[in-house]
């Protein structure tokens, strides 16, 4: 097992080389010269100059590169042109936000959609599946941003029992009741990720039902939840983990659009608004980082995929 | 008509996906008629009717520049269809390519699928967003842009089906006849690949609705004045508690045009070749 | 009172709206520490009427159309699902023709064995543990103490299929059903595994329902046999008396045929043509297309089952034995 998480991140180091030389490039692919690109348009022309020398501009492109991943690997991912601070500062303010609101969605994500899922395949064909395997496509369909609005008009405007935008830190006053903020963005976000999760799980419990282990196990006599649970659902999670990465993917994306609704000081919407001010730096960073935690979750994944399938973690 | 005849019976007994079949074909209409179907010009402005509520003559009411939301609505399946085709277009031809190629000749594809690797360790939103700020808001960059983000995928897909495809035994016999590569690859791997190519080509017109309406609203998509679904959204939603209808109604046709793709893709994809089916994830 | 008491069953599957009968008015017995064979092609309704006996059809297209079924002296079909749900892996077990699926590939076997003892005799995980122990030693399964902690895909199909039968034998039943138990796999093992069931039918008194395609293995090893085809018994006797007096020209057939090397044959080299699919309407005898004896009434009229000696029953205008 260790052999195999070790040969899984010495793969992945490659992919990360390439996608972080992506995200460096990124920056001498906007017309004009990037030291001004970094700085913004306020710099003096001496802080340019500057910038240059220490980014190595007049050097070949991969020595830039050699520069700026030595930089990175120390932490240092430049300084925001418009709150000028150090990027990495700028990214951590917005962490805390960014994974409440992932973890909320999580919780949403396994206690609605695993027994949703499950159900829906085991009922398969009954109008209990066709209702939750229909509405999961439905949900699916749904732009994020206008759920989230008519949650806001439904559950803030009209009935006043969530705050409708923001998010105070944990710890400002009101503490842990500060997560109130976050039910609705965490309800908007988990609910195309957990239609997603439904329609996986029944279309893997499906598949593995047909398979001859589980005639095998209705001869034990067993109940048919118990063949339900360990038997279907538990092989069928090896499929189900499998894309599980991808959920994490469109779970990043939608945050994006979530935080910018209701106005949350997350990751998401500093990427939006860095966007629109141009603030390069910050897009870089937050980029690079998102990124490296995806492949992260990615390598999580596949050991996970590992670890429920005991054909994979002895090859 | 000989098309129509021919996919008939994958929507026998599943009536919602008859529904949405029949929903697209409403949208494709509106797109085509559009400047004769709209009752008024998309874009005049008219401050005297701002925020005016659904009611003759103007049936879904009008915006807070005074214009008028049904012609606005028609105008915007232009841009669904526009959207959905083009970024379906760019995905399955550049991610095809690359997918088959890929899998037919081993090295190239070493490497080319390194590099799909690479971009789809980029989540499609951030990537669209990254590649967005590079360029101008337009029509056609946005299309691009987010056919791009489906290309990976898609060359991903196409890899493993070409892949399974290729140890087949027709191919094996083609090699034997002579047949060149060229031959092999787009006469006999390629037809093969054209019906599960339909149903991914659903999806992604179905996740480019998605996709282009939250770029919209983030102000990174389509120029704010052109008509757009997802524009209509984004402009209106301030007004959301005074204009509720607003939001409603172009709401409405995205959920309405994902959906029923989503459930035009579902039915094809059952009756596509077993051993794809679960190379095409879908909803 | 016989062990298990079949009587008319009738067997359809639906599909679309209309039900296809695929078993038809079949009868069998089985006394207590007997073993009976069930013989056919693939198709024929064998492992349907298996799976009937065992209760595993329900979620499945096909439905019991007709007839009774008791086992010791119970109208199986007048129990409620749980009832028998209780009964299966208890009472009677089954055992399925693919060792290599038919095994949960994410648990160790002897946890797989243990699930049924600790269902039905809800004893503790240690002592549970020892009695899987036991079985595995009771199926010959070299270091019981090592394989009890193995996946199943670190074992052959021949120490699987043992794994399986160790698993059916758990809560020793009073009835096992084995469906093709020995058709995947290799021929020097598929001797080892019939021996070896046969001996624990003689050690623990057991009755056994054994399914084949190939009428050699059961002649070895049953005490009697029922031939069927298209979903009907066409000959039933004692093994003996079917061996020396063999009277539908199937029988004969199957006899004459060699054993195919195919996992489930399609049809046999002896017989010519194949057998009909289910939709396909065969007035008369069902068998007549392919029968070398068959005259002008076998086409147009159904035969019905005769008893040509005391205990032994045919279904043909013209059985062999008796013109012969």
């Amino acid at each position: 097992m260790l052999i195999y998480a070790l040969n899984r991140v010495l793969t992945l180091v490659p992919t990360l080389l390439a996608a972080s030389f992506l995200v460096f490039i990124f920056i001498h692919l906007i017309p004009g010269d990037p030291a001004s690109i970094l700085l913004g348009d306020t710099a003096t022309p001496e802080e340019v100059a500057e910038l240059s020398r220490e980014l190595g501009l007049d050097e070949p492109l991969w020595t830039q590169y050699v520069l700026w991943l030595g930089n990175v690997l120390q932490g240092d991912l430049g300084t925001s042109v418009f709150f000028r601070e150090p990027v990495l500062s700028v990214i951590a303010d917005g962490a805390e936000t960014s994974i409440l609101l992932a973890t909320m969605t999580m919780f949403w994500i396994v206690t609605f959609g695993v027994p949703i899922g499950i159900v829906s395949a085991t009922r398969h064909g009954s109008w209990i599946d066709q209702a939750t395997s229909g509405g999961a496509m439905l949900f699916a369909s749904v732009p994020t941003f206008w759920l989230g609005l008519y949650l806001i008009l439904i559950f803030s405007v009209g009935l006043g029992w969530f705050p409708s935008s923001g998010f105070p830190s944990l710890a400002d006053e009101g503490g842990a009741s500060n997560l109130r903020y976050l039910v609705l963005p965490s309800l908007t976000l988990a609910a195309p990720n957990a239609a997603l999760i439904i329609r996986l799980i029944r279309a893997s419990m499906l598949d593995v039902s047909r398979e001859d282990h589980v005639r095998t196990a209705r001869a034990k006599g067993l109940h048919p939840a118990r063949v339900a649970i360990k038997h279907i659902f538990r092989n069928a999670l090896i499929a189900v983990s499998a894309a599980f990465g991808f959920t994490f993917a469109a779970l990043v994306s939608e945050a994006v659009v979530t935080e910018t609704v209701f106005s949350l000081p997350g990751i998401g919407r500093l990427v939006v608004q860095s966007v629109l001010r141009r603030d390069y730096p910050v897009i870089q960073g937050v980029i690079l980082i998102i990124v490296v935690f995806y492949m992260a979750i990615n390598l999580l994944v596949d050991l996970a995929y590992a670890s429920l399938d005991p054909r994979v973690s002895l090859k | 008509m000989n098309v129509l005849l021919s996919i008939a019976p994958i929507f026998r007994g599943r009536g919602l996906a008859t529904v949405g079949m029949c929903w697209l074909l409403v949208v494709g209409i509106a797109a085509i008629g559009a400047p004769l179907l709209a009752p008024f010009d998309p874009l005049e402005f008219d401050p005297f009717i701002r925020l005016s509520e659904p009611g003759w003559p103007h049936l879904f009411g009008t915006d807070h520049f005074g214009r008028d939301s049904l012609s606005r609505a028609i105008y915007g399946a232009r841009m669904a269809i526009l959207i959905g085709s083009g970024s379906v277009l760019i995905a399955l031809v550049a991610g095809g390519l690359i997918g088959m190629l890929s899998a037919y000749f081993v090295r190239l594809g070493h490497l080319l699928m390194r590099i799909v690797d690479v971009l789809m360790a980029f989540p499609a939103l951030l990537l669209a967003l990254v590649l967005m700020t590079l360029l101008e808001r337009s029509v056609l960059n946005t299309v691009i842009v987010i056919g791009i983000v489906y290309a990976t995928t898609t060359a991903r897909i196409v890899f493993g089906m070409t892949l399974k495809l290729k140890r087949d035994v027709f191919v094996d016999a083609a090699i034997c006849s002579g047949a060149g590569n060229t031959s092999i690859l787009f006469r006999h791997i390629l037809p093969n690949l054209m019906s599960p190519m339909l149903v991914q080509a659903s999806f992604i017109f179905a996740f480019a609705q998605l996709q282009a309406a939250a770029l919209d609203f983030l102000g990174l998509g389509l120029p704010p004045e052109v008509p757009s679904w997802g524009n209509m959204l984004s402009e209106e939603r301030v007004y959301v508690t005074r204009a509720p209808w607003l939001l409603i109604f172009p709401g409405a046709l995205i959920i309405l045009s994902v959906f029923s793709m989503n459930l035009v893709g579902d039915a094809l994809r059952d009756n596509i070749d077993p051993r794809f089916k679960d190379d095409i994830a879908g909803v | 009172m016989a062990l298990l008491d079949i009587r008319d069953l009738d067997l359809s599957i639906a599909r679309g709206s209309e039900l296809l009968p695929v078993v038809q008015g079949v009868s069998l017995t089985v006394e207590e520490d007997e073993s009976l064979g069930i013989v056919g092609e693939s198709g024929c309704g064998k492992s349907l009427t298996a799976l009937a006996i065992m209760g595993l059809l329900e979620g499945s297209a096909v439905r019991i159309a007709g007839g009774s079924m008791h086992f010791q002296g119970q109208d199986l079909l007048a129990l409620s699902p749980g009832e028998r749900r209780r009964m299966m892996g208890d009472q009677m077990a089954m055992i399925f023709q693919e060792p290599m699926t038919s095994l949960n590939p994410v648990y160790r076997v002897g946890d797989q064995i243990m699930e049924a003892i600790i269902q039905h005799r809800g004893m503790s995980r240690k002592r549970a543990r020892e009695r899987a122990l036991d079985l595995l030693d009771l199926v010959r399964i070299p270091d019981p103490i090592r394989r009890i902690d193995s996946f199943p895909h670190q074992m052959s199909g021949g120490q699987r299929q043992r794994v399986m039968i160790a698993m059916a034998l758990a809560c020793d039943p009073k009835l096992l059903i084995a469906d093709e138990p020995t058709t995947a796999l290799d021929v020097t093992v598929q001797k080892d595994v019939l021996e070896l069931m046969l001996g624990l039918q003689r050690r623990t008194g057991m009755s056994i329902v054994l399914i084949s395609h190939d009428l050699g293995v059961i002649a070895e090893t049953c005490d009697k046999v029922a031939v069927m085809y298209r979903g009907r018994i066409v000959e039933q006797a004692s093994t003996s008396e079917l061996l020396s007096n063999m009277s539908h020209p199937y029988t004969l057939g199957l006899l004459g045929s060699i054993p195919a090397l195919d996992h489930d044959v399609e049809w046999l080299d002896a017989i010519p043509g194949r057998v009909p699919t289910l939709d396909e309407v065969v007035p008369g005898c069902a068998f007549h297309p392919r029968c070398f004896a068959a005259e002008g009434s076998c086409r147009t009229v159904d035969p019905v089952a005769a008893a040509i000696s005391p205990a032994h029953f045919v279904r043909c205008h013209f059985p062999q034995g008796s013109t012969t």
